[in-house]
């Protein structure tokens, strides 16, 4: 009886992130010509979609904190706290990005691998999408705490599975989208 | 004021660095094998559910440990019942789910256009299910490892377990790949 319980209340939560993650795979899927055409781009994808699922999921997780705290709510959902938190994720991002393409370039150019990326045009695109996936997440977060806060539910049981579900597809597109930017005008 | 970005940043950047480098080993291993990816965009495709399918159980079961040993009803042993259940109930969620997504993905694929090398479904999902299968019960038991050893040494197993579980899951996943690939010489 325990073990049907267990997999009733999981399985469908769990094959619907699965889907979001066809989802993901699909845009990867549709991105060979750019995978061709940039070389290093295919290493710097697991480390983004990695760094945005850690830095998305622990401030969700920190927002659901705060509320428990009392330090936000519904009616008190803009202030310095959270703007710490924004300014906080964001700048993670951003260091965190261009660590990501100097040791894509890096590993890439080492004898075994001798793939030679540009650099330049490597870090920009892991910055622009490690940025835009970052602001768009923040702003999804935000919206579903006040959602969820209105309702009166708690955060730690809603942020942490959309986030897991729609992230690594923002991530993706976002991956994408810079990708396209960058070699079209770089 | 109990937030601070600075230290945010500061508690976040050790980990996530870390974090980074081994992702990056798996983007190589992705990168020596681009190739033969570009020639089969299914494979391309099944990565991300493969990887995240695996991690997300196995963050699912890291947390129900975690539980189980903060309030007591899971004892530190390797031959604790209760863990046994949740462990095979992991693997458990895993065939289904994977032998799911694996038909899915393959439908995606035959009318997305995106099969330019014949594979049959069969083949496909053997692929699929036999990756999945051995990724998610090595996860779990990362999984279990991971939780048991953080609680003994008096962490706590919520921090601990999901970086740690995901991080194995993305590399180990595409390197199980590529090993049953190699197994049923599809040409890749």
């Amino acid at each position: 009886m325990y073990a049907k319980e267990m997999v009733k209340q999981s399985l469908p939560l769990i094959i619907f992130c699965g889907l979001g993650a066809i989802v993901a795979g699909s845009t990867l899927g549709l991105m060979t010509d750019l995978l061709r055409e940039i070389p290093g781009l295919i290493v710097v994808i697991p480390a983004i979609i990695a760094m945005r699922g850690n830095i998305s999921t622990a401030f969700g997780s920190r927002l659901g904190s705060a509320y428990h705290l009392g330090v936000i709510d519904a009616n008190n959902l803009w202030n310095e706290e959270l703007k710490q938190n924004i300014i906080g994720s964001l700048l993670l991002s951003f260091f965190v990005a261009i660590i990501i393409g100097i040791l894509a370039y890096i590993t890439s150019i080492i004898p075994p691998i001798n793939v030679y990326p540009n650099p330049i045009k490597l870090i920009s695109i892991v910055i622009i999408a490690g940025i835009l996936s970052g602001v768009i997440l923040t702003i999804m977060t935000i919206v579903i705490i006040f959602l969820v806060f209105k309702r009166g539910y708690d955060p730690d049981n809603i942020t942490g599975p959309a986030l897991a579900t729609f992230g690594d597809i923002i991530t993706m597109l976002s991956i994408f989208g810079s990708a396209l930017l960058i070699e079209v005008i770089m | 004021m109990i937030y601070s970005w600075r230290k945010i940043v500061k508690t976040g950047l050790p980990l996530l660095s870390l974090t980074i480098l081994i992702e990056i080993i798996a983007g190589q291993i992705l990168q020596g094998k681009q190739e033969s990816l570009l020639l089969f965009p299914i494979f391309l495709i099944s990565i991300p559910v493969i990887n995240s399918v695996s991690g997300n159980i196995g963050s699912v079961l890291g947390a129900r440990l975690a539980s189980g040993l903060h309030v007591g009803y899971i004892t530190l042993s390797l031959k604790d019942k209760e863990m046994h259940d949740n462990f095979i109930i992991s693997l458990l969620i895993g065939f289904i789910t994977y032998f799911t997504l694996a038909i899915i993905i393959y439908f995606i694929a035959v009318f997305g256009n995106l099969l330019t090398e014949d594979i049959a479904l069969i083949n496909f999902i053997m692929i699929f299910l036999l990756t999945g299968v051995l990724l998610i019960s090595i996860v779990a038991l990362v999984s279990v490892i991971t939780a048991f050893l953080s609680f003994k040494r008096g962490l706590d197993p919520d921090d601990m377990v999901a970086p740690v579980v995901t991080t194995v899951a993305d590399v180990l996943g595409i390197l199980f790949l590529f090993i049953i690939i190699g197994i049923f010489g599809v040409g890749i």
